[in-house]
């Protein structure tokens, strides 16, 4: 079934590009309007594969947006306003980002607050933290900074290589080693996996901790590429990205997906994005579109599941 | 009301659910439904509560012939079902669960006076004195609520009341409970058909028994009339006899438990030796299952010391359990056993997942040597567990603990709610791991297989053990003695 969704979302891209293609062939099967689709995707595609990761598991995580703001605010606070060497902006802003989701998994699985009540409640401070840090918005990064997220590998920019070096390194993790594969089992049934020897709350801990580090890799990459750190960044990335992970195939109870579907859902959301802005849609309609894009994908998860039961 | 089925057939897809099956209930009997697992007694219920519709045949109520298209329909026809999954709201009480659709004032107001005195009458009618209208559902023991389950369907004045499986979760002192209940509604005339696995209770609460075998009608039984293995030859057309119950035991000790203690058990001591089947009797709540997940270090143990060819162990988690030796095959299969959602390679995998990659195609060679040796009929190993028969899930259960190779296997109600020709299967392979050097602990609420299956018998009581029999020199009742008292 989770096969047929890799092959059914890939089947539904190619037949929208071809459809595009047909109606607006001087705009949309360009080189440029490609890379720019791309780049537009790879920062919520990186945040997708770990949300793809705590969905396997049966869990997930609303603080990720914030974590992308907060990230970027954290390094640019420390560039622009203490003159700290890049790299170390960095590693403080990696480091922040990784302790949140440490903050997130210890309460969910030492203290057992619900996931979806913890994540949210630490949105909204890292939100505030992120505020904090880059008020109206940080500009004027040291040059190696910008580099990172502008620079062009083969006249693609590179955040696109940055997703695709994340996707395919997650998608070998999964398939190929145990501990990446136990996520299965903890979706699947929980209690079963416990005792299987699974160390159930650990696991859970450390995938709160990778979505946190790769929200923070996503927050570096999108404030170099923009050469901003903006405290608005990353506003309603969750729901994009909860949307795109379901849309590639996880299921709310967890035990189903594949890594390349989070890449697979980002990108048809992101052709659809696309296709809006072609389209001369207004920009309030797009927000709208998710919406139901995202009811549609779990109304028809839901028909499918009733089908197999 | 005299129920009557006639040359009922149905079909799914290719399975003949049930052949030509012609069946007659009287007035106010008690009549168990008998058959393994894919015999057909869940689809005769669906047919019976309109849920699915018949290929060919009819129904009769008092030789009239009726069309039942959904449950509704058979309510108010007075066939009325208690299922086996519960039904109830926990955050509600007892009344307003029975009466789902409550009497009401004007505004839609409940009229919680009316609802509680129909609720009172009801329950008085039955007889149940332990909890009152206003309880709280979920504060009532599983017998009781099985029994306001039981008054729920009763509300709706059923002449015809299907139980599926109604004691799988009770105590013997509540299968008592529930029984004085269904003799007080055989008094009243209520037809009672009862489908059950368990042998004893047919013989002791049923007027009559039909078994039905792979959806054929095989014969109709008085129960005072027959004996268990009757009924059993007719489900499965072969009996217990055929085991080998050899022994395989060793004097060797593998395993020794010393006054270890726990939540819901304590000062427990025994040794367990190689190639030996030490049977863990008792009734349910006796603490059995708290003391094998501590051996295996599912739940902490709170002191005494386990001993694994004379070294100390400390289990504190599964992985350590696992890591020394020890496999746990957990009681509840389908909560606690199976990834139902994954395929049977995986399964049986899935307590090995540390230390090593991840490889499919080796896995699924590994699978597919297990589906051979312990025969686990399926259309491959990619084949979701969720496709599969209970009695198979658990071969895959029982596979992926001898892939850990343990040298301990403990097995909690390993047969529970499979087949008996799978459970024929099982009793195999366990005396077949004996014969290869592995030792078990059996545990069993079922005396028949206690008394087959194991060279030394141990009894708990309240989180004791009461008492180790050899196997040769015991019976059934002095196990019974020692487990109720």
């Amino acid at each position: 079934m989770i096969k047929d969704r890799i092959v059914t979302l890939s089947a539904t891209i190619l037949l929208l590009c071809i459809v595009m293609s047909f109606l607006f062939p001087g705009q949309f099967p360009t080189v440029g309007n490609f890379s720019q689709i791309m780049l537009n995707l790879s920062i919520d595609t990186i945040v997708a594969v770990g949300m793809m990761l705590l969905m396997i598991a049966g869990v997930f995580d609303l603080s990720v947006g914030s974590i992308v703001a907060f990230s970027g605010g954290l390094a640019g606070y420390l560039m622009y306003y203490h003159d700290v060497n890049f790299l170390v902006a960095i590693a403080a802003a990696l480091s922040g980002s990784l302790l949140i989701g440490f903050i997130n998994g210890f309460l969910i699985t030492k203290i057992g607050i619900n996931p979806m009540i913890q994540t949210l409640a630490m949105m909204g401070v890292v939100r505030g933290l992120a505020l904090m840090l880059s008020g109206a918005g940080i500009q004027n990064f040291p040059y190696e900074y910008n580099y990172i997220g502008q620079v062009k590998i083969l006249s693609l920019q590179s955040p696109i290589w940055y997703m695709f070096a994340i996707v395919l390194i997650f998608s070998y993790l999964f398939k190929n080693i145990a501990f990446f594969r136990r996520y299965y089992f903890i979706g699947s049934n929980e209690k079963a996996a416990h005792l299987s020897g699974i160390e159930v709350e650990k696991m859970k801990l450390w995938g709160f901790v990778i979505v946190g580090l790769l929200a923070g890799i996503a927050g570096i990459l999108l404030s170099s590429r923009l050469g901003a750190a903006l405290s608005t960044s990353g506003k309603g990335l969750e729901l994009r990205v909860i949307t795109a992970v379901i849309l590639g195939g996880a299921s709310l109870a967890g035990g189903q997906g594949k890594i390349v579907g989070a890449f697979l859902g980002a990108a048809f959301m992101g052709i659809v994005g696309n296709i809006l802005i072609l389209s001369r849609v207004s920009g309030y309609w797009q927000e709208i579109i998710l919406g139901i894009i995202l009811i549609l994908a779990v109304g028809i998860d839901q028909l499918i599941q009733k089908k197999v039961a | 009301m005299k129920l009557g089925l006639k040359n009922i057939a149905k079909s799914f897809e290719v399975v003949k659910a049930l052949q030509d099956v012609s069946l007659e209930f009287h007035e106010g009997e008690v009549h168990a439904i008998c058959g393994e697992n894919g015999a057909g007694k869940s689809t005769l219920m669906n047919i019976l509560t309109g849920n699915i519709q018949p290929d060919a045949g009819s129904i009769l109520l008092d030789n009239q012939i009726v069309t039942i298209h959904n449950n509704q329909q058979a309510r108010s026809l007075g066939i009325n079902i208690v299922y086996q999954e519960r039904s109830l709201t926990d955050g509600l009480s007892v009344a307003e669960n029975i009466f789902p659709l409550p009497p009401t004032k004007s505004f839609g107001r409940i009229n919680f006076v009316q609802l509680h005195q129909q609720t009172k009458a009801l329950l008085q009618q039955l007889e149940i004195k332990e909890f009152s209208p206003a309880t709280m559902v979920a504060t009532l023991s599983p017998a009781q609520k099985t029994l306001v389950e039981i008054a729920k369907a009763l509300a709706t004045n059923p002449a015809i009341l299907l139980l599926d499986e109604p004691t799988a979760s009770l105590t013997d002192k509540e299968t008592t409970i529930l029984f004085s209940v269904i003799r007080t509604l055989k008094q009243r005339g209520v037809t009672v058909l009862y489908i059950s696995h368990r042998m004893a209770e047919i013989k002791l609460i049923a007027d009559r028994v039909s078994v039905l075998k792979d959806g054929k009608y095989q014969d109709t039984l008085s129960t005072n009339n027959c004996t268990t293995e009757d009924i059993i030859r007719l489900m499965v057309g072969r009996d217990l006899q055929q085991v080998d119950v050899a022994t395989h035991s060793t004097e060797e000790v593998v395993l020794s438990v010393k006054n270890l203690c726990g939540k819901g058990f304590s000062d427990i001591s025994f040794d367990l030796k190689k190639g030996e089947i030490f049977g863990l009797g008792g009734l349910v709540g006796a603490g059995r299952t708290e003391l094998a997940m501590a051996i295996f270090g599912a739940i902490p143990a709170d002191g005494g010391t386990i001993l694994k060819n004379g070294h100390r162990i400390h289990n504190n988690h599964p992985k350590q359990g696992i890591a020394n030796g020890i496999a746990y095959l957990p009681e509840e299969r389908k909560t606690l056993g199976v990834f139902l959602q994954k395929s049977i390679a995986e399964n049986i995998v899935s307590a090995q997942l540390y230390g090593k990659g991840y490889n499919v195609k080796a896995n699924n060679q590994k699978a597919g040597e297990y589906a051979k040796t312990l025969n686990i009929r399926s259309s491959s190993v990619q084949q979701l567990m969720s496709k599969l028969s209970g009695g198979n899930q658990q071969k895959v259960v029982l596979a992926k603990w001898l892939n850990t190779q343990p040298d301990v296997l403990i097995v909690d109600e390993p047969t529970h709610g499979i087949d008996i020709g799978a459970k024929l299967e099982i009793y195999k392979i366990l005396k077949q791991l004996t014969a290869d050097g592995k030792s078990i602990l059996l545990i069993s609420s079922e005396m028949e297989e206690l008394l087959l299956l194991s060279d030394r018998i141990s009894v708990m009581r309240e989180g004791k053990i009461k008492g180790i029999l050899n196997k040769k020199e015991t019976s059934e009742n002095e196990i019974i003695k020692l487990a109720a008292q």
